[in-house]
């Protein structure tokens, strides 16, 4: 369907954001961008090519550990850190991609989750000579001209622009005939094979974005937490951005924005009221799965179609 | 060699577990020939298919493109050469609008056209693949339907996407199965006049049940039976054989 204001998305994300500065602490307000750049990330793999992982935060670990361990050991430079972050968090996609994208279902999110362990242990335990295990590390940057990590306000306008930039990339790529042929393989990848497509190769690129991506969000958090722990690669966090995308509406980066902010807003917020928060998340989860099957996006544009009597479908 | 043959296969077999679907056909289609299957249900004419087109490989033989071996040739790859299929159940993609079906088979992979700039980071709605799209449509008569949700298009006018889709990938032997089933009358009328009205730039085999309606539209009938090919020759005088009357009709 058509939207009026889709030309000025971008300028609406950045907006939006801004409204909420007023409400939240700035870092926390960085903290709800980096998370749409990952909810991004997942909703490329989840919403538009329909595989549900149960590992993405092992792509998020792996630009957090990689971007931090550059900056101790390589060079301090941030921009050099994080271009080192997302390389390294996207072959980590190459490597395992293989493996994991023959698979579907299931399959395909246990195996996700199987590496996403592996991941953990290795910096929890393997490595913890050079992730200090347990506690983590600092990860210290240098000043660049006048970009300045340490600098609240800058790594708000930092974000806020690679979130704009990781949502503009998506949404050429999602609109391309590379974003139908990954629709494709989500409803009938032996169809999209007999129009001459190696889904395989396809399925790979897709992931390995996916990952790079994830791996930009995790680099960016370090910078504005400027310290990385194993709860940045912790399976068990990996619920968060796939009830984000649910959340939002699985296959729209509208959604997606939506989504992780609305998730955000729900977990910081909704724990200072209610003890067992999850507990009302599940419910929300349960009538998002069964009821609103399209997210709040899928909702709103359902409902904004239903109003101008199913014109645009004609 | 009379003429030159564009798919060929050499003594496949197809078992699964046991069961033979298909046993030992050799098979020769010509270039430019329009060839009929026919055979009952369950005689292996879709498996045979799949075996041409590369769904799976065969358990015995060879399968010829053009004198080359391709029996271990990836579907994909086929696609490329211009073998073409539709499927028994029409396949079409419900999620995506009736022109979007047609984009990836339009941008066509291995062509250089649209490939290396503009597969990844263009507007795949763009006019140059619009107009393409809207071609392909109007080839099949589906011009007013381009921006409709696929899932909203009746069997008849699936049936006539997913043959749009075929034809904008340009085969060079384009393989039907049974391509009016589940169609009504009018619509089984239209698909036929479509394919008569373009079968001539293309190798064609079509797999049908009744074969009253392939008579006029092929030159040459083989029929299937329990995975063997069991007679062959001009469509008139095989229907006549007592044989095929007899696994046909039960009666010779």
């Amino acid at each position: 369907m058509k939207i009026p204001w889709k030309k000025y998305d971008c300028l609406l994300i950045v907006a939006g954001f801004l409204l909420l500065l007023p409400f939240l602490k700035i870092q926390r307000t960085t903290d709800f961008i980096i998370f749409c750049v990952f909810v991004l990330s997942y909703d490329l793999l989840y919403g538009y090519m329909g595989r549900l992982s149960f590992g993405p935060m092992l792509f998020l670990g792996a630009g957090a550990y990689a971007v931090t361990l550059f900056s101790e050991h390589l060079s301090p430079n941030p921009f050099l850190a994080l271009s080192f972050a997302v390389v390294a968090a996207a072959a980590v996609g190459a490597l395992i991609g293989p493996i994991i994208v023959r698979t579907t279902g299931a399959a395909f999110a246990l195996i996700n989750l199987a590496f996403n362990q592996i991941g953990h242990f290795l910096v929890l335990i393997a490595f913890a000579k050079y992730t200090g295990g347990e506690d983590g590390m600092s990860a210290h940057f240098s000043k660049v001209g006048f970009f300045d990590v340490q600098d609240r306000t800058m790594i708000f306008v930092f974000s806020l622009f690679c979130l704009v930039l990781a949502f503009y990339l998506l949404k050429r790529l999602t609109s391309s005939p590379f974003g139908i042929l990954l629709r494709t393989i989500k409803e009938n990848e032996t169809r999209a094979r007999f129009l001459g497509y190696d889904t395989f190769l396809y399925k790979w690129g897709a992931f390995v974005i996916s990952g790079g991506l994830a791996g930009f969000a995790g680099a960016l958090s370090i910078m504005n937490y400027g310290y990385v722990t194993p709860s940045f690669i912790d399976p068990h966090r990996n619920v968060e951005v796939i009830f984000a995308v649910l959340i939002g509406g699985a296959g729209n980066l509208y959604g997606a924005i939506i989504g992780g902010v609305a998730y955000m807003v729900v977990s910081n917020y909704l724990a200072t009221y209610i003890a067992r928060w999850e507990m009302f998340l599940g419910i929300g989860l349960l009538l998002l799965v069964f009821r609103f099957r399209t997210g709040v996006w899928g909702a709103v544009t359902g409902l904004l179609a239903s109003r101008r009597g199913e014109a645009e479908t004609r | 060699m009379p003429e030159s043959a564009i798919l060929e296969t050499r003594g496949v077999s197809k078992k699964f577990d046991g069961f033979v679907a298909v046993s030992g056909v050799s098979y020769r289609l010509s270039e430019g020939e329009a060839a009929g299957i026919i055979g009952p249900n369950g005689a292996g004419k879709t498996t045979f298919f799949n075996l041409l087109t590369g769904m799976f490989p065969p358990t015995e033989g060879t399968v010829l493109f053009r004198g080359e071996d391709i029996t271990r040739c990836p579907a994909h790859e086929r696609v490329g050469r211009g073998v073409i299929r539709t499927f028994q159940l029409v396949s079409v993609f419900d999620q995506l609008s009736v022109r979007e079906n047609l984009v990836l088979s339009v941008v066509r992979p291995g062509d250089g056209r649209n490939r290396k700039r503009g597969f990844f980071f263009s507007d795949a709605a763009r006019p140059e693949i619009s107009d393409a799209c809207g071609e392909a449509l109007a080839l099949v008569g589906l011009e007013g339907k381009a921006s409709r949700a696929t899932s909203s298009l009746s069997y008849g006018d699936k049936r006539k996407l997913e043959i749009a889709l075929a034809l904008s990938l340009r085969p060079a032997v384009l393989l039907l199965d049974e391509p009016f089933a589940g169609l009504s009358d009018a619509e089984i009328g239209e698909v036929l006049e479509l394919v008569h009205r373009v079968k001539a730039s293309f190798s064609l085999v079509i797999i049908e049940h009744k074969i009253s309606r392939i008579v006029d539209l092929v030159s040459r009938l083989s029929v299937m039976h329990e995975g063997k090919l069991i007679a062959e020759g001009d469509p008139k005088k095989v229907i006549e054989e007592p044989l095929v009357r007899q696994v046909y009709w039960g009666r010779a």
